[in-house]
């Protein structure tokens, strides 16, 4: 976009990118909130939101990956229940396995669940919307039965696996130390392995990197299942984080996942999107989700206005490409 | 080419129909039918399993019933699918049009007005849809994905716990009363399908909707307004929700609470993907849907009295919206790629070879059957010529595996020397 950029300032360029304007918007959210309720404005209180609300960026990392192939994904709040269920009533009935296992299982099960997305949709080029809606209501189903409609309660866990979510390492939770775990691995994957790439190239020009010798089928389905990977993750890291589980976990949490991805500039047709711009969508949700809570009387209002603020993050979204569209012809202008 | 005149008269009389004539064995095996034989399936295998009940009196009318508070949403949904789109705020629409006619009819407004407004506040429901997705450029999944949630979460401020409880009589009347046998709701889903198939089969409308769907961007070319078609389609969307809730809150024995229907649109989705509308946009038909939603409503009530609960239920139905969407994939063009990959490994030119030499068998043995059945000639000319045939068959097979073993030869080659070229660099 900046090809000549070292005519510009470095205040319009500021001004210019996305994310200067979501983290001014994240600050004036702050103070805002900060006015309203004071006491509550502190480094634990904002510790323990970040707690609450880290399963939401694990899912929407994983989300990312999907929406850059241009697919998307609207199982994984099915598959954060599956894998938490399958964990749960498993660590229940074998209190004495090391907990370390639970976490691989619940990698295993997002895993095989994302996979099945990505064969429908890689090898067998289903619509993405059409074939997730499918398997949501396919994993949900199965978790349902997996769980036989039980609900498992603090005392039923085991220390271990609840340490997983709630050790307390350097101040702030477990939780908190893996979702920058893997928004770390993700900056890498995405920005400096040839697989990474690949997701770009074929989100933003499908016919053309197929050309170029991509195979399509592979990039999406390995989208998707790591897609399926974070979800369970997510879902055992639910469950140890809240000590409670039942297969009713995680219902329309796909749909928070795709606003944080959309706050954060990620395209929805694909091929554009940065991890930092989805960490910073992650940290602006959770502020607004933590602070509607908190305010009296205003907790009717949380879905109504998560609807909102996605449709206008997606108009300042398809805004920006426009406005990015215009000023590149007027540069082109310039230079002749 | 006879001269000036003759070109002129052939020119004017270019036959452009697309057309073709009824044929038995083709409409057969269409996708309709084969619905039909699913829904007539289903029933014999419930008359088995519960045949005092099958025929017991009033048990068909209520299995019909049982499905018919989602059919108006079909029928929207299925032009929403032919532009490409999709639509999953129906659920909420529904409610949200209910919601208004109930406050309506609560303070005392006459019945009319309070129904209309239900169906007007859908329309407006639907015009916010398609304001953003036709003439913002929003991508409809994300827009419906968001309004659903914000129109929810307006029936959630507006009602918080509470329930309406306060409908006009007719509702429950449309949900659940039978004419001469036939369930209302059947006479009154058909009729509005009927419209239906003319706007979409008969009207310039309809198939500028297939033209949209097939190609949106010719379509804009050849002059056809794609915003403001797409725009009127979402509308309509809106005021089919409106229409929905009559039968929804009827279903519901006259009652709403903003919990209630969440599941629709994916129901409505289900059956119009069952019933061969195409989520690409552009393919379809207004006779499977309308088909595919008795086989639903034949299909929950089936699972229902065999003892399968909700939860595999729904299991069941992502099963079927798969199974729907895979099988117009599985094509023949899936076949020839797996085909190529695992037969001939990934080489063109040896599935070009492989496919001409079965094609000259083919017609070297067409040859051999004239030459047998020609009576012309007498016997030892024909043991001849199809001697001769068979030769050419063989050598033609034998060609044909020497040079795909050749050629399988030097792409292992090529691929052994490019891994070198590249372990080298």
């Amino acid at each position: 976009m900046n090809s000549n950029g070292k005519k510009k300032s470095f205040v319009s360029k500021m001004a210019e990118s996305r994310n200067f304007g979501l983290v001014f918007s994240l600050v004036v959210l702050l103070i805002i909130a900060a006015i309203i309720t004071p006491s509550l404005f502190s480094l634990g209180s904002i510790i323990s939101m970040l707690q609450n609300n880290a399963v939401y960026g694990l899912l929407a990392i994983g989300e990312m990956f999907v929406i850059l192939t241009a697919g998307i994904d609207i199982s994984i709040g099915a598959i954060l229940s599956l894998s938490g269920v399958i964990c749960c009533r498993l660590m229940a009935e074998n209190p004495t396995v090391p907990a370390i296992v639970w976490v691989l299982l619940s990698l295993v099960v997002g895993a095989l669940c994302g996979a099945v997305n990505g064969v429908l949709v890689g090898y067998f080029k289903m619509v993405p919307m059409i074939a997730t809606l499918g398997t949501m209501y396919a994993f949900r189903g199965i978790s349902f039965l997996f769980s036989g409609g039980q609900w498992w309660f603090p005392h039923q866990f085991t220390e271990g696996y609840l340490k997983f979510a709630t050790l307390r390492i350097l101040g702030a939770p477990a939780i908190l130390w893996i979702v920058i775990a893997v928004f770390i691995l993700a900056i890498l994957f995405l920005g400096y392995t040839p697989k990474g790439r690949r997701i770009y190239a074929i989100g933003t020009n499908r016919e053309s990197s197929q050309i170029a010798g991509i195979k399509e089928g592979r990039v999406v389905f390995l989208a998707m299942t790591l897609c399926g990977m974070l979800a369970g993750l997510a879902g055992m890291l639910y469950t140890a984080n809240y000590a409670t589980c039942s297969y009713s976990i995680g219902e329309s949490y796909e749909m928070t996942a795709i606003a944080i991805c959309i706050l954060g500039g990620v395209s929805i047709s694909g091929g554009k999107g940065k991890v930092d711009g989805v960490i910073i969508g992650f940290l602006m949700m959770s502020v607004i989700t933590y602070f509607i809570s908190l305010l009296p009387g205003l907790s009717v209002w949380s879905d109504a206005i998560q609807g909102a603020i996605i449709i206008a993050a997606v108009a300042l979204n398809v805004y920006m490409e426009r406005s990015a569209e215009k000023r590149a012809l007027k540069e082109r202008g310039d230079l002749i | 080419m006879s001269g000036e005149k003759n070109v002129k008269t052939t020119a004017s009389v270019r036959d452009l129909t697309v057309k073709q004539g009824f044929k038995l064995s083709k409409f057969l095996v269409s996708w309709e039918m084969v619905l039909v034989y699913i829904l007539i399936l289903i029933n014999i295998v419930l008359m088995i399993a519960k045949t005092n009940l099958y025929f017991s009196h009033g048990t068909i009318q209520a299995i019909i019933q049982s499905g018919m508070d989602v059919c108006p949403l079909v029928l929207g949904m299925i032009f929403i699918l032919m532009l490409g789109d999709i639509d999953v705020s129906i659920a909420s629409t529904m409610i949200f049009a209910s919601m208004i006619t109930g406050l309506c009819y609560q303070s005392g407004i006459p019945t009319v007005i309070a129904v209309l407004a239900g169906v007007l506040s859908g329309a407006l429901c639907g015009a916010f849809n398609g304001f953003f997705v036709a003439y913002i450029g929003m991508p409809a999944v994300i827009v419906t994905i968001a309004t659903s949630m914000l129109f929810r979460g307006i029936v959630k401020i507006v009602l918080d716990v509470n329930v309406l409880k306060e409908f006009p009589v007719f509702y429950t009347t449309v949900a659940w009363a039978n004419l001469a046998m036939i369930p209302l709701a059947l006479i009154i889903f058909l009729v509005m399908a009927a419209v239906f198939v003319f706007v979409l089969h008969k009207s310039n409308f309809g198939r500028k909707l297939y033209i949209i769907g097939n190609n949106p961007v010719c379509a804009e070319y050849s002059g056809i307004n794609v915003k403001r078609i797409k725009m009127i389609v979402f509308v309509l969307m809106g005021v089919m929700c409106g229409v929905a809730s009559i039968f929804f809150v009827g279903r519901m024995g006259g009652s709403v609470s903003s919990t209630m229907g969440t599941g629709y649109e994916m129901t409505a989705i289900a059956i119009c993907v069952l019933g061969g509308v195409s989520t690409n946009g552009g393919k379809g038909k207004v006779y499977g849907p309308v088909i595919a939603t008795l086989i639903m409503a034949f299909l929950t009530y089936t699972l229902g009295l065999l003892d399968v609960d909700a939860n595999t239920r729904k299991i069941v139905t992502g099963m079927i919206l798969i199974i729907a969407v895979l099988i117009p994939n599985i094509n023949r063009q899936l076949v020839a790629n797996i085909k190529l990959k695992v037969v001939y490994k990934g080489n063109k030119n040896v599935e070009a070879l492989n496919n001409r030499t079965v094609n000259e068998v083919k017609r070297l043995k067409e040859t051999i059957l004239e030459v047998k059945r020609d009576k012309n000639l007498n016997a030892s000319d024909k043991a001849m010529k199809i001697k001769k045939c068979e030769d050419k068959i063989v050598v033609l097979k034998k060609k044909c595996k020497e040079q795909t073993a050749v050629w399988l030869l030097e792409q292992k080659e090529d691929e052994r020397s490019a891994k070198a070229r590249f372990n080298s660099k």
